[in-house]
């Protein structure tokens, strides 16, 4: 039989018979009509499972991982204040209905059941996914069974004490929030969480504020696979920095309680809590899963038998606020009132087309306050000695390094974030000196965590901050790229572009590094990013693009909310010359701060017609050398900038290639899963006859005189050129 | 199987000249209690009022007469109504809120009737300011693009202005109601184009919902006390979408939303029709007497939320014609 309707008639029955279970006496100071609201949230969350199941077997509804034997969850949203913004786990629907009953006007069953229903009208997600979430309610959508919106909660509770001492413009939360995020006890042993928990701990040890509630659901079971008993306990007990506090989660009276008492310690002290919510998992993990496949039938029972709404029952009985009758009408009512409104939304529209699911890909415009700039003496008295230099040329490193602080002048709410990039000024140098100029709190010396740094990136986003993080190595965005595909990137989605986190991740990467480089150094492979939907991705050749393309990136996060990737090749950092030792011809002056280039705006050398090489970075720097010698040959070339690798300037790139009689794409990056075979498939589909590219080979980048040796080189280039050119008259 | 149903109570300017009559013709012998409270208040009683020879405006739209016949007519014809009909949720357009406390069990009839009659007495004594009505929709009932924000831009603009008190009162459906002081009343009359009815002054009304009935919430608040109050049988809906469950109320907060928010902030009648259908999907809307006019601003707030499929005014029309989602009790061809 069902188990969902197993649970439902044992709720009948057992109330009707005052056959309920047992437990510790009631104790609260809450009025009994508090306590009657919250069991009239647990009951529309268990009659919200029910009728999901329904929706489904009638073929009108698309989620069924219920909420049920977790609805003590109402009492932890009682004891937070609606501003509190919440990251929730998948089974707390209970938590939002009682949040929404602090926030006047809300239609809590309508919008859930829109979201069973996948209908466009949903007001989280447009449709587009099941999530729990509202903007009304402070409650950004997750998906999340895996922790992965940890880190984030994390970066909001870190952005409360930022946002005191610097208010950004689009700041979201009051300065006396916290942050709460809630996930299993299965999902407490990811390595996402554990970051977490440890950024937690680690910021707290050092008394940096950081008001954050964990709320740990302990149901005693992931999917099928038991949490041995106490590891929970055991595991929190006693971490630096963070106060553990315990509660039974099917008593509503002291799960509020405790609850208070957790989140009235992280707002007074401003430190993290890690609240233990026991809880029982009832229906099994979700509508399609037969819990008696795997578990034991005793254990199924006895988590029946503690029925978090029966425990309800019995304490709010106790207090005499309410009899089993009036529960057993609140819970059938509940029960029609779902069902109504369940066949009302069925008929409410569901998106139909590819254009109205991408729509919220990228969020809407915001706007901004105009900005001025710095005066000329702040400029003068910031920089220092470096406006001298400014008039000469000067390698990549320095301009970007000169650009980060003309953004920073000019825009209070940037905050840069990574190993290093404070005191040491980063691994390249980029980032010296701006912390000296604009203080530690802007310019913050992360943990060793790339999870974590872009946690707090994606966090501070959340409260109206632009974030640049930054990633040391491009090979070390690996261990951490899910923070970036499956929690910022995805945020517009699931939200319906109500909830952003806009932000600059700069990332240093790419070959050609000699000395001490090797793979986790200069990795060449930007894969991991550029099929994400709705990431942008920047990648200059040269200091003068740098400065532009970053002063656009800053601009595209900001005021379009944007998620935007900045790759700077480390070779090319400090790179001076061209063709021979002492030319300079790879250095430029500091272009004046209102010079910006344009999304999708291209770059391109010489104008030549036999020949047009599209490349980027790295390639386009050996691709003008390589020009230089074709031109010696004869051939008219030129040499095309893609400068934006995604989205891919299609357009840009077939205008600046019409009418050239061959196209070769120069790609440093691997032969498989780069770039190039985009742009290869992109010209053949355009019609581009002759055409071919170079690539690296797929290996890794060695240490020392070899580091170059599976790279493209210049004479490489010339020689495939020649060869195209050859085979194509 | 019983129809779910979500009643809403009128405000004031629902009792007029054709409504003369209405409490003798549908509540005959039914308002002894009622008259006798007026008696002892010195007040004329509601039967000598609804049994007058003649509609007067004078007399029978003033706060202290207005307010108790409609209260009586509303609450009386709830009573009436046939056992098929499950009440789920009650609402009530501004003064309406009053009597939806006793139709919910919030109050009893007796204590809801001081309440309005006290209130609909201090605001006739102070009458401070008065309402323009003024609608945003097309013929058809749908919004007119831009409209509303423009209008409650001139009310921004106009409130900004020396000596100027302008604010809105109620959101009605398709229609927004100002409220201020004369000064702000006629900037607004005199900015708005002229059509049909509107800009429409609502007689022996004041700045209901606004900060300028400060003085008269204080005033409630002092002599209506908390032992007047009690906690709902039957959900209630408020002038901001907020439900008040049963069981889930304490008396106090009603009491102090009651006497406060509801009186000095605006009204969101549209709000509250929109929380009951997408919170209660009942069956059918129903609206007590006396008098139809609420009719408009109701199935305007469903239309604006394309309730049940209803899109505008034609389509409501012709539901209304075959499966009525809107009753009226005022109305004798709907009267159930």
């Amino acid at each position: 039989m069902d188990r969902a309707a197993i649970v439902h008639q044992n709720f009948l029955d057992r109330v009707q018979n005052g056959t309920l279970p047992i437990g510790q006496m009631a104790q609260t100071d809450l009025p009994a009509a508090k306590l009657v609201e919250m069991f009239r949230s647990q009951c529309l969350s268990r009659q919200l499972d029910r009728t999901s199941r329904n929706m489904q077997k009638a073929g009108q509804g698309y989620y069924t991982i219920g909420s049920s034997g977790h609805e003590g969850m109402a009492a932890v949203a009682e004891a937070l204040r609606p501003t509190d913004m919440a990251f929730l786990h998948y089974r707390d629907a209970a938590f939002q209905i009682q949040r929404a009953a602090q926030v006047p006007g809300q239609n809590i069953a309508w919008d859930m059941l829109l979201s069973f229903g996948a209908s466009s009208d949903d007001p989280i997600s447009g449709g587009r996914h099941k999530v729990l979430g509202s903007k009304a309610l402070n409650i950004p959508p997750q998906t999340s069974t895996i922790a992965s919106h940890l880190p984030k909660a994390v970066g909001v509770a870190y952005s409360l004490g930022l946002a005191r001492r610097h208010a950004p413009e689009h700041r979201c939360l009051p300065e006396d929030a916290i942050v709460m995020a809630s996930f299993g006890d299965a999902s407490s042993n990811h390595s996402t969480a554990q970051g977490a928990f440890n950024t937690a701990c680690w910021t707290s040890f050092q008394s940096v504020p950081l008001p954050m509630l964990f709320v740990c659901e302990d149901n005693g079971i992931g999917i099928s696979t038991p949490t041995p008993d106490g590891w929970i306990a055991a595991n929190f007990l006693a971490r630096p920095g963070m106060r553990y506090f315990a509660c039974n989660g099917l008593d509503i009276c002291e799960t509020h309680h405790v609850a208070q008492q957790a989140a009235d310690y992280v707002r007074k002290h401003q430190k993290p809590a890690f609240l233990h919510v026991t809880t029982v998992r009832l229906y099994g993990h979700a509508g399609s899963d037969v819990e008696a496949s795997y578990r034991d039938a005793k254990a199924t029972m006895a988590d029946e038998a503690n029925d978090p709404l029966l425990h309800s029952v019995r304490l709010l009985t106790e207090l005499g606020a309410l009899t089993a009758k009036q529960a057993i009408d609140i819970y059938t009512e509940t029960g029609d009132r779902c069902e109504r409104i369940a066949a009302q939304v069925v008929t409410r529209p569901q998106l139909k087309t590819a254009a109205a699911v991408m729509a919220a890909l990228i969020p809407p415009k915001r706007a901004c306050a105009p900005t001025i700039g710095p005066s000329t003496a702040k400029r003068t008295a910031t920089f220092g000695s470096d406006m001298r230099a400014m008039k000469t040329p000067q390698p990549m490193a320095r301009l970007i390094n000169w650009t980060l602080t003309d953004l920073m002048l000019e825009h209070g709410e940037i905050v840069l974030m990574g190993e290093d990039v404070g005191r040491k000024g980063g691994v390249y140098g980029v980032t010296q000196k701006l912390k000296n100029r604009f203080g530690a709190d802007r310019v913050i010396d992360t943990l060793l965590d790339e999870q974590s740094i872009l946690g707090l990136a994606i966090g501070m986003g959340h409260n109206g901050f632009i974030p640049m993080p930054e990633i040391q190595f491009l090979a070390y965005l690996h261990n951490a790229e899910d923070q970036i595909r499956g929690e910022a990137a995805t945020l517009s989605f699931f939200s319906d572009g109500q909830f952003t986190n806009p932000m600059v991740l700069r990332i240093a990467g790419l070959g050609y590094q000699k000395g001490f480089g090797g793979h986790f150094h200069n990795d060449n492979s930007l894969a991991v990013l550029r099929d994400i939907p709705g990431v942008i991705m920047a990648c200059p050749s040269n200091g003068a693009d740098a400065a532009c393309m970053l002063r656009e990136c800053v601009r595209l996060a900001r005021e379009e909310l944007r998620v935007v990737v900045f790759i700077e090749p480390i070779a090319l950092y400090p790179m001076r010359d061209l063709h021979e030792a002492g030319d300079g011809g790879w250095m430029n002056t500091y272009p004046s701060p209102d010079k910006r280039i344009a999304l999708g705006q291209v770059g391109m050398s010489g104008d030549g017609t036999d020949l047009a090489i599209v490349t980027y970075a790295n390639g386009y720097y050996l691709s003008v050398q390589a020009a230089k010698a074709l031109k010696a040959k004869g051939v008219k070339v030129r040499v095309i900038d893609m400068r934006w690798i995604a989205p891919v300037p299609r357009d840009e790139l077939f205008k600046k290639t019409e009418g050239c009689g061959a196209v070769l794409i120069v790609d440093e990056c691997r032969e498989t899963g780069s770039q190039s075979e985009g742009l290869m498939a992109m010209f053949m589909e355009n019609g581009t006859k002759n055409l071919a590219r170079v690539t690296a080979l797929d290996c890794f980048i060695a240490t020392g005189p070899a580091y170059g040796v599976t790279l493209p080189t210049a004479e490489g280039i010339a020689d495939a050129a020649l060869a195209l050119l050859e085979g194509g008259t | 199987m019983k129809k779910t149903a979500v009643l809403i109570c009128p405000g004031r300017g629902t009792y007029n000249a054709p409504e003369l009559g209405y409490l003798a013709r549908h509540h005959a012998g039914e308002l002894g209690e009622f008259d006798a409270y007026r008696t002892a208040q010195g007040q004329e009683t509601l039967s000598a009022l609804d049994g007058a020879a003649k509609f007067s405006a004078r007399i029978h739209t003033r706060g202290d007469h207005a307010s108790p016949l409609i209260y009586a007519a509303s609450l009386l014809d709830t009573q009436s109504l046939p056992d098929e009909i499950e009440i789920v949720a009650v609402t009530g357009n501004s003064m309406g809120w009053y009597t939806a406390l006793a139709v919910g069990g919030a109050v009893s009839p007796m204590a809801g009737f001081q309440i309005v009659n006290t209130m609909g007495t201090l605001m006739q004594e102070q009458l401070i300011g008065g309402q323009i009505l003024y609608p945003f929709v097309d013929d058809n009932w749908r919004p007119l693009a831009g409209k509303r924000d423009q209008l409650l831009e001139l009310v921004s603009d106009i409130s900004s202005r020396k000596d100027h008190l302008l604010a809105l009162s109620i959101e009605l459906g398709g229609m927004l109601v100002v409220a201020g002081n004369e000064a702000g009343l006629k900037a607004f009359e005199a900015a708005v184009p002229a059509y049909d009815r509107y800009p429409m002054r609502l007689p022996n009304h004041a700045a209901f919902h606004t900060d300028l009935q400060a003085p008269v919430a204080a005033l409630g608040r002092e002599i209506l006390g908390l032992d007047l109050f009690g906690t709902p049988d039957i959900p209630l809906i408020d002038g901001r979408g907020v439900i008040w469950w049963p069981g889930a109320t304490e008396a106090a907060t009603l009491r102090d939303y009651t006497l406060n928010a509801q009186v000095v902030e605006t009204y969101n009648l549209t709000k509250a029709i929109q929380v009951a259908a997408h919170e209660f999907a009942p069956d059918m809307f129903i609206v007590a007497g006396p008098g139809a006019t609420l009719g408009g601003a109701i199935a305007q707030s469903l239309i604006s939320i394309d309730w049940d499929g209803i899109s505008d005014k034609t389509v409501f029309q012709s539901r209304q014609a075959d499966d009525p989602v809107l009753i009226a009790m005022g109305r004798d061809d709907q009267r159930l």
